[in-house]
């Protein structure tokens, strides 16, 4: 740890969703939430990150009913 | 729901044809809550064998959601301009906070006092029908103990039933570190084995495919697998996804305990099943929220010998499971 960041794991990325799955310890979870949603230009480039699930349970992150597709 | 065995390339039959035979469920488009409440509705189905349904694309901390319970009990989560226009007899969210904005409603279908003459019933019918009507697209699902008589399909022929089968993904994964478990070593053993926590990360990390061998130097993630664990050459894992009622996954469960019947490479298997996030109820009747999360889950692990460990998880607005 650096002075006042936060470690955070990028513990998959894939490219064709554009979407990660990202670990952080629980008390940075708002930190790091908050740094996502205003974080609105990288590198010149606008863009934005929605977080679509959230959980202390990794492994409640492989099933997301309000994603689910009839 | 999904299981994953280790050192197993081809999945048995028997398994195979229990998973064919998850069954249907349906989505009924715009149905009125009244029509659950309609005692033809509840002879045929309700009283005879298991009627679940919920309520789908509602979120259970902004819209109104409704559930009917295998024992009967219809569930109306709403929020609280329905609750007063409703006007049936809830209580308030136990996740509400000073200013109550959600009730629970809890209308029993099988109750004696439920019959079609009663003052009570007239009630719940008036409310539903002409005072504030309410719709929604439902996920239904109906166990039959082998009674005669109509279907889901037939008794809604006239709103727009679909009958959807459950999507199954199968994947065999290869060269995967397992941790080495022992059934009576709950908190794990340095060097002998992993404890439950661990394997719970670790069955994470598989299903959402984290890379499991990180060195130290990699700056993009931490995660490794626990220790002890040995290379497995195979495993298979399976994902059924849909409105799967707990019958099947207790066929599915018995199944993958006869798995073991033959002797096997494998030395455990794991069995997730995931609940909606946006129930009205999670574990018996305990009211579920959602806060950041709606997480409903349990996992268990079988071993060869079947001991078992079962693990529950739940987030941040619920019961602790029973």
């Amino acid at each position: 740890q650096v002075g006042a960041a936060l470690p955070v794991d990028v513990l998959t990325y894939e490219e064709k969703t554009l979407s990660a799955i990202l670990r952080v310890i629980s008390s940075g979870l708002v930190k790091l939430w908050s740094a996502l949603t205003l974080l609105g230009f990288y590198q010149n480039r606008r863009c934005a990150f929605r977080v679509l699930q959230t959980s202390p349970f990794l492994l409640a992150l492989s099933g997301n009913s309000r994603e689910l597709v009839l | 729901v999904s299981f994953l065995i280790p050192e197993c390339g081809l999945l048995p039959e028997v398994l195979k044809s229990t998973i064919a035979d998850v069954g249907e469920y349906y989505l009924v488009r715009n149905l009125s809550v009244h029509e659950l409440v309609a005692h033809e509705f509840i002879d045929a189905f309700v009283k005879k064998g298991s009627c679940y349904a919920l309520t789908h694309n509602t979120k259970i901390d902004q819209d109104n959601t409704a559930a009917l319970l295998p024992n009967g009990k219809l569930i109306l989560s709403v929020d609280k301009d329905t609750y007063e226009e409703l006007g049936l007899q809830g209580h308030p969210s136990r996740y509400s906070g000073k200013k109550v904005m959600r009730y629970i409603i809890t209308i029993d279908l099988t109750d004696s006092s439920f019959h079609p003459d009663s003052k009570k019933y007239n009630r719940v019918l008036w409310a539903l029908k002409e005072k504030k009507p309410l719709e929604f697209d439902f996920l239904m699902a109906w166990y039959n103990t082998g009674a005669e008589g109509s279907t889901l399909m037939s008794y809604f022929s006239k709103n727009q039933i679909q009958a959807l089968k459950p999507k199954v993904t199968f994947s065999t994964l290869k060269d995967l570190q397992c941790p080495v478990l022992q059934s009576n070593e709950l908190q794990g053993k340095p060097d002998e084995s992993c404890s439950t926590e661990e394997l719970f990360e670790w069955l994470g990390a598989v299903l959402n495919q984290v890379s499991l061998d990180n060195k130290s130097s990699s700056f993009l993630s931490t995660y490794c697998c626990p220790q002890p664990n040995t290379m497995v050459e195979k495993a298979f894992l399976c994902t059924i996804t849909g409105f799967i009622i707990p019958e099947k996954i207790i066929q599915l469960l018995e199944q993958l305990c006869c798995y073991f019947v033959e002797p096997k490479l494998a030395y455990w298997l794991t069995l997730t099943v995931h609940g909606f996030a946006d129930s009205p109820v999670s574990w018996r009747e305990n009211e579920h929220g959602f806060h950041k999360g709606g997480e409903n889950l349990y996992n268990f692990v079988i071993f060869r010998n079947l001991d078992y460990w079962l693990q529950m998880a739940v987030g941040t607005n619920d019961d602790c499971p029973p």
